[in-house]
């Protein structure tokens, strides 16, 4: 289970990575080109949103494996410590419902967008290539937490420490 | 009842300590099933519509921007120009540390980098200058949060997408309370420590900080003056603040290598992984409430229950100063901020200068018991119990509290740098 989670994490961060220098490059490459040429690249923004979207949805798997997802903690006092890890079992067996249950919802929808054609406004590429993103990062959160429920050790500790820089 | 069903559920989910992003897509969930279509595809789709726009493009940039910034030895290279500038001055160094602080957090953005970073530096210092402990650790923690106000800021990004303002009027509104917390915090410390002097001004020692400061001095100035030039839009702005860093780090610090880069980009990544799926449940939720006209109605039902705009302002800072205790000010503009600016708005308030208004107001949860997140990290940077840290604090948050009330009733400190 280490395993899958450390080749889960390398391919998170590859596309992350990738999407990040994607989005850099469009957007000041649109400002270089105005600048330059008068005029910027039309498809820059579209192509922006598209690598914004990857990398901040391919993300959420990064924010499980490092426990930085935001959570409030102001009920944590109530419960008695003994408890604290049937606690952590049950948060994490919700998570991975949770992700699972959105997962499946955002299966259906890349269905739907396949089956309509929809296609971007400037780029004119289909949009479910990009939409896939969305399942597979809930999936990855749903086989991500359930592996933190069966095996806690496994567990990077909640760092939810909601810094909004 | 269903509203009721709905609060013991968000609640219970709390209680089992799930994740914000869990909470709202289960209130969102909730929300269509009861009130909207039932069809719970509008999750994702509404979802999906929320993050396909250009405006959420300058968060991961500055962001981006703010971490490559804060991997080299800036706050160190920050600090020896503060110290050479403010250090002769009455009660210098501490003058120092909270100009220090505002720097550094309006370039990096990010509260705890900047306590840790200019704790780590400051903070021995001036106990060894004969600084009380109190005094330090209190400064430490309340001028790290300055930078949630200077601008760029990553809160006011998110009250511009969430109540579809001008980010850059956002920006530039957040130079004016800036400025006033800051000279707050410095005239604070310069009458507590008025006989504490450390040296004389030194031309030459000012001259070579500056020399190796001024690279990282120049970002806020690149970023600020290219939007109030009208040079830049705010996601333009953010683009050419990333690509400003990564020449300084690389080329002229040269503090950063490709290894380097990797895992700051990681690191920002895993923020943006936190962030971006609550933003994304949270516009979801915003554009069925919308859509519900519920926000009309609330302004409607309280516009004619508030009698006067200042009752408004009074309600609206002590729920918020509440909300600031318990939850983080990312969560708390998300879900607050499309609710409450149109009441604002009703009450014959600017809608930047409501949301400068809420980001100070929220700035001070930082310091608040119980889950003020620079005291939990002042308690291991600083090895200090929490109480203590409370105390020491008091003061400040007593100063943020002044600001406040300026800013809330002074529009035009914040909106004065805005074009009519």
């Amino acid at each position: 289970m280490k395993a899958l989670l450390a080749a889960m994490r390398r391919a998170e961060v590859l596309l992350t990575t990738t999407a990040f220098v994607v989005l850099i490059a469009v957007i000041f490459g649109d400002v270089v080109m105005r600048r330059v040429t008068g005029s910027g690249i039309v498809w820059a923004r579209e192509l922006g949103v598209f690598a914004n979207i990857v990398l901040t949805i391919i993300g959420i798997g990064l924010a499980s494996s490092d426990g930085t997802h935001l959570r409030p903690r102001v009920f944590d006092r109530l419960v008695p410590r003994d408890w604290d890890p049937a606690m952590t079992r049950i948060q994490e067996a919700l998570t991975a419902i949770a992700f699972g249950t959105l997962a499946w919802i955002a299966y259906g929808v890349v269905q739907e967008t396949i089956a309509l054609d929809d296609r971007s406004i400037v780029l004119r590429w289909a949009v479910w290539p990009i939409q896939l993103c969305l399942p597979l990062a809930f999936a990855a959160g749903f086989v991500r937490h359930g592996i933190f429920a069966l095996d806690p050790a496994l567990r990077p500790g909640d760092r939810g420490e909601g810094d909004v820089p | 009842m269903s509203a009721l069903w709905l609060v013991l559920i968000a609640l219970g989910l709390l209680f089992l300590r799930q994740y914000v992003v869990v909470v709202l897509a289960v209130v969102v969930g909730y929300v269509y099933m009861v009130w909207g279509d039932g069809r719970l595809e509008n999750i994702v789709l509404d979802g999906w519509d929320a993050l396909n726009q250009d405006v959420l493009l300058p968060i991961p940039l500055y962001m981006l921007a703010g971490a490559i910034m804060a991997e080299g030895a800036i706050a160190e290279r920050l600090i020896r120009v503060m110290r050479a500038l403010a250090g002769p001055i009455p009660g210098g160094l501490a003058v120092a540390t909270c100009l220090s602080c505002g720097l550094f957090a309006a370039i990096v953005g990010s509260s705890t980098v900047t306590l840790l970073a200019v704790g780590a530096i400051m903070y021995p210092a001036l106990l060894q200058a004969g600084y009380s402990k109190s005094f330090s650790i209190g400064l430490i923690c309340a001028g790290a949060t300055l930078g949630i106000i200077i601008p760029p800021s990553i809160p006011l990004i998110l009250y511009g997408v969430m109540t579809a303002t001008s980010i850059s009027d956002l920006f530039l509104a957040g130079v004016g309370p800036g400025l006033l917390l800051m000279g707050l915090f410095t005239a604070y410390a310069v009458t507590t420590n008025w006989r504490r002097r450390t040296g004389t001004w030194q031309l030459r020692e000012l001259l070579d900080s500056l020399r190796g400061g001024i690279w990282a001095m120049f970002m806020p100035v690149l970023i600020l003056g290219g939007i109030y030039s009208g040079q830049f839009t705010a996601t333009e702005s953010a683009a050419v603040a990333v690509m400003y860093a990564l020449v300084v780090e690389l080329f002229v610090y040269r503090k950063l290598d490709l290894r380097g880069l990797l895992r700051v980009s990681t690191e920002t990544t895993r923020l943006l992984g936190g962030l971006f799926p609550v933003l994304m449940m949270a516009l979801a939720l915003n554009k069925f409430l919308t859509f519900e006209q519920v926000p009309a109605r609330i302004v409607e039902s309280l516009s004619a229950w508030l009698s006067s705009p200042t009752e408004f302002l009074l309600m609206t800072n002590v729920l918020l100063l509440v909300v600031g205790c318990i939850m983080d000010i990312g969560s708390a503009i998300l879900i607050l901020a499309p609710i409450l600016q149109p009441v604002a708005e009703a009450q014959g308030m600017h809608p930047v200068h409501f949301g400068i208004m809420m980001t100070v107001n929220l700035e001070i949860g930082y310091l608040t018991p119980p889950l003020g997140l620079n005291i939990i990290v002042a308690m291991t940077a600083f090895r200090e119990n929490f109480w203590f840290i409370c105390r020491a604090l008091l003061p400040f948050i007593g100063l943020m509290l002044v600001g406040l009330a300026v800013v809330a009733a002074w529009p035009d400190l914040s909106l004065f740098l805005l074009t009519p």
